[in-house]
């Protein structure tokens, strides 16, 4: 589904991702990305959304090479991410917006989509004006529309507590084996990503450390020594 | 014959960068475009010259800059602070608003006939370097240009308060929590950009005609530059500037019949080639 | 209840329930019908009762309602500030005056050319300009506004263009099956003006409420969570741009036709600026505020006489109006309305 080879990011002279590989098949599990502030997820993400161009290395997706394409391409090829920090309409209702994008998209089962992301019983009201962990849901929603074949979710924990958060990471992990979709999750979280993640990837101060199962990653010392080597 | 060229832009080239750095600065830190900046030039050029009548060309080039700074500071407290909350469209139009309040004053006061100031007597007249004879003025012009820029690149690249000007101008998001008072930086920066116009105000005098028209000529050229430049990157409206004087006085020797077209036919130019901007600036979405 | 077919413009949608009147399946005809009493009777009424000092303020009070029409539906819709109007506006009309004298057209052949002309200008600065942020949009305005004015005073250009002196319209022939001296006409332009102005005013709700203007409010709001999306964010306000451009073409046409004369001062950044007042006192959101804004500026300004203390006034109005009165007059008698309605409703129920 998606294959990123030797991609690096940088911004001027800082070095945000360097020479990193990814794999993730389209087989209905969650592949969780981890690892210390400042290790580059969001870069990842953003590089292989099309957010920013990357300086070296290439995107594959379902075995074409996309690295050069818009975003809104990318999204309507079934690409789909969603925000660390929210990005909703605030001043548009919650059904006003998810209709917008499923018209576009061509979605015509947003019932699905409200029931998963268990929105019925805020449609009428504006983004701006529900709670923040509600906001973060119809954020999810956003992506959710349109049947992708791949998400990209950035630390959709944030700001929610660590049971909301487990709840979502369940949520977003029958879904994606429901619909057979490949799901990439950054994540501070690590209990979260560790109980609902069938794959991880470790970065490190832009660089790839670690991929495997919860259980290689958790008993893998250089993963250990990474994130407490940042604390000390 | 380059030569002339050359010094006749960098003349006019100083006193856009004077105007287009301070117009940049306040974008780079609050995300404001000042309309009005016109029209504070304009009123700088016409304070000059009634203070010049006074008591000479080198009391107006002190006194008015100060003057102007008072009423950057009146602005920034009475308009853009209470109005921070705001969009940034709506602020930049109540700045369009009060541009043409102040411009209207300055007409009431002065009537509408053209005035002329003349250089002082060390600055009139002309000098004779290396076989070309050049205005004395326009020299003194091009010192107070580089002065100024060279002011502004010690003040950007060596204070606290000039760093964080930088990063804010390049990354708001990130900048902002680096902790400085960004009030009174704020403030400290948009009085700064009104004495500078005023003294592009006071120099233009000898330079330039003085008119009622002057406030909307020189933002739009402000404009043209700032958005050639790249919104917020003061060393692209530097360029920018030293770009477009080159542009508007080759114009008028080479393409006389289309010149006051020329800036205009630059920023499409810009626009198509580079839509950014020169400077790592923020002009797209 | 579930009100799934909201959208965001005043004019035009359900107003709110007056007293008891009928239930909710009487209220679409009767708001129809109310809409076409008000249709009628303005197009009829005026020239009755106001003489033709009084219908020369009002039809140009119609005009520059419809070019602040233009200008307020790109603001209120796509969040873009045109400052540069008026180069549409007197330039649609310079070059129907120029089809006619240089060009020899017949009225309805140099209609469609000046037409055609503004609608490829418009298209192409638009492509230009559109792509970045509004504030760079705002800027870029003006400087095109300036730089059409300019370029009509160009040395080269003053035998087309008239330079200081301006053109007189030689107009020869009918459009339409009206005359010269029909569009002169107070009274009789009064009619050409308000169908006119009614016709821009549906045409521009409509879009609004179109799946366009739902597009073009959401990248307003988010242009990058629109990208995101999967939308063109381009298109759509390129597609604005120009349609607003149309409508203000057509006042300018209209406004040709009308007075037979074109100077410099209609391309000039005082009626762009006057434009954008007429905008603020009516109140952008929706068709109704900004006619009405227009029809008001015209009054106003001929109350306050005196040229340089019109442009006061202007830099004042479009202060006070955006601090203390954002929604404007019309918009916020409509609150005003909507408003004691809601109370009403609570206390009756």
């Amino acid at each position: 589904m998606l294959k990123v080879e030797k991609l690096s990011v940088s911004y001027g002279s800082v070095r945000a991702l360097t020479e990193v590989d990814l794999e993730v098949r389209g087989d209905g599990t969650l592949h969780g990305v981890i690892g210390p502030n400042g290790a580059g997820k969001s870069t990842l993400l953003d590089a292989v959304c099309g957010r920013r161009r990357p300086t070296t290395g290439t995107v594959r997706y379902r075995d074409q090479d996309i690295t050069r394409r818009s975003v809104a391409w990318r999204r309507r090829q079934g690409m789909a991410r969603s925000f660390q920090r929210t990005s909703v309409f605030q001043d548009l209702t919650v059904y006003e917006q998810l209709h917008l994008v499923a018209q576009h998209l061509g979605d015509d089962r947003l019932d699905d989509v409200i029931a998963v992301m268990d929105l019925a019983g805020y449609l009428d009201q504006k983004a701006g004006r529900i709670a923040y962990g509600v906001q973060r849901r119809v954020d999810v929603a956003l992506a959710l529309i349109g049947r992708p074949h791949l998400l990209l979710m950035d630390e959709p924990g944030a700001g929610l507590s660590a049971a909301e958060t487990l709840r979502l990471f369940e949520h977003l992990r029958d879904l994606v084996r429901e619909r057979k979709i490949a799901a990439v999750v950054v994540e501070h979280d690590v209990d979260a990503v560790f109980a609902c993640c069938g794959t991880v990837t470790v970065l490190d101060l832009g660089r790839h450390l670690a991929t495997g199962t919860p259980q290689e990653i958790r008993a893998d010392h250089r993963v250990v020594a990474a994130y407490l080597g940042t604390a000390a | 014959m380059i030569a002339l060229l050359i010094a006749n832009s960098l003349a006019l080239a100083a006193l856009l960068i004077m105007l287009a750095s301070g117009l940049a600065l306040i974008y780079g830190l609050r995300d404001v475009i000042n309309f009005g900046h016109g029209a504070i030039y304009m009123l700088g050029a016409y304070l000059g010259y009634t203070v010049a009548l006074v008591g000479g060309f080198w009391l107006a080039l002190v006194v008015v800059p100060v003057l102007l700074a008072v009423l950057g500071i009146a602005f920034e407290y009475l308009a853009l602070r209470p109005l921070q909350s705001r969009s940034h469209i709506e602020v930049a139009l109540v700045t369009l608003g009060l541009g043409i309040i102040l411009g209207q004053i300055i007409i009431f006061f002065y009537g509408g006939a053209a005035r002329s100031v003349d250089a002082p007597q060390i600055l009139s007249g002309s000098i004779t370097v290396l076989n070309l004879s050049y205005p004395v003025y326009r020299i003194f012009l091009i010192v107070m240009g580089l002065g100024s820029c060279a002011l502004l690149a010690l003040w950007l690249g060596f204070t606290p308060s000039g760093l964080y000007v930088r990063a804010v101008s390049q990354d708001p998001s990130v900048a902002r929590m680096m902790g400085i008072n960004a009030d009174r930086l704020s403030l400290l920066v948009t009085s700064l950009s009104a004495a500078f116009a005023g003294v592009a105000g006071v120099l233009a005098g000898p330079y330039l005609s003085i008119d009622p028209g002057m406030d909307v000529t020189m933002i739009v050229n402000c404009l043209i530059i700032v958005v050639i430049g790249g919104t917020g990157s003061i060393g692209g409206a530097i360029v920018a500037a030293l770009l477009f004087g080159l542009v508007q006085v080759a114009g008028s020797v080479f393409l006389p019949s289309i010149a006051a077209l020329v800036p205009y036919i630059l920023l499409m130019v810009v626009l198509l080639i580079a839509p950014r901007g020169i400077g790592r600036g923020r002009v797209l979405n | 209840m579930n009100n799934r077919t909201t959208t965001t413009t005043a004019a035009g949608a359900r107003p709110a329930a007056i007293g008891s009147f009928g239930g909710p399946s009487l209220r679409l005809p009767l708001t129809l019908g109310f809409v076409a009493i008000v249709f009628v009777a303005g197009a009829v009424a005026p020239s009755y009762f106001a003489g033709d000092f009084m219908l020369r303020l009002a039809n140009e009070g119609l005009l520059l309602g419809m070019l602040a029409l233009s200008v307020a539906f790109l603001m209120n819709q796509a969040g873009l500030v045109a400052l540069g109007a008026a180069s549409i506006y007197g330039g649609a009309g310079l070059l129907f005056a120029i089809a006619m004298s240089e060009w020899n057209m017949t009225p309805t052949g140099a209609l469609c050319a000046s037409f055609l002309i503004i609608v490829v200008y418009a298209t192409v600065l638009g492509a230009l300009i559109v792509r970045t942020n509004p504030l760079a949009f705002m800027m870029l305005t003006l400087a095109a506004g300036e730089m059409i004015s300019h370029g009509v005073m160009l040395e080269g250009l003053r035998d087309y263009t008239g330079g200081a002196d301006g053109l007189v319209v030689n107009f020869k022939g009918s459009i339409f099956g009206m005359e010269a001296a029909d569009f002169a006409s107070p009274a009789r332009f009064w009619l050409v003006a308000w169908v006119g102005a009614w016709l821009a005013g549906l045409a521009l709700w409509a879009v609004g409420r179109s799946r366009l203007g739902a597009i073009l409010r959401a990248v307003r709001e988010n242009e990058e969570r629109m990208r995101f999306s999967g939308f063109d964010t381009y298109l759509p306000r390129l597609i604005a741009y120009v349609l607003v451009n149309i409508v203000a073409a057509i006042a300018g046409l209209l406004h040709v036709l009308n007075a037979g004369f074109v100077s410099p001062e209609s391309l000039g950044l005082s009626i762009s600026t006057n434009t954008l007042v007429a905008a603020l006192m009516g109140g952008i959101a929706g068709s109704v505020g900004p006619i009405v804004g227009g029809l008001i500026f015209s009054f106003a300004q001929d109350e306050f006489g005196a040229r340089g203390l019109t442009q006061l006034l202007t830099g004042i109005v479009i202060v006070v109006f955006i601090v203390v009165f954002p929604r404007g007059v019309v918009g916020g008698l409509w609150s005003a309305a909507r408003l004691r309605a809601r109370v009403g409703r609570r206390e009756t129920s």
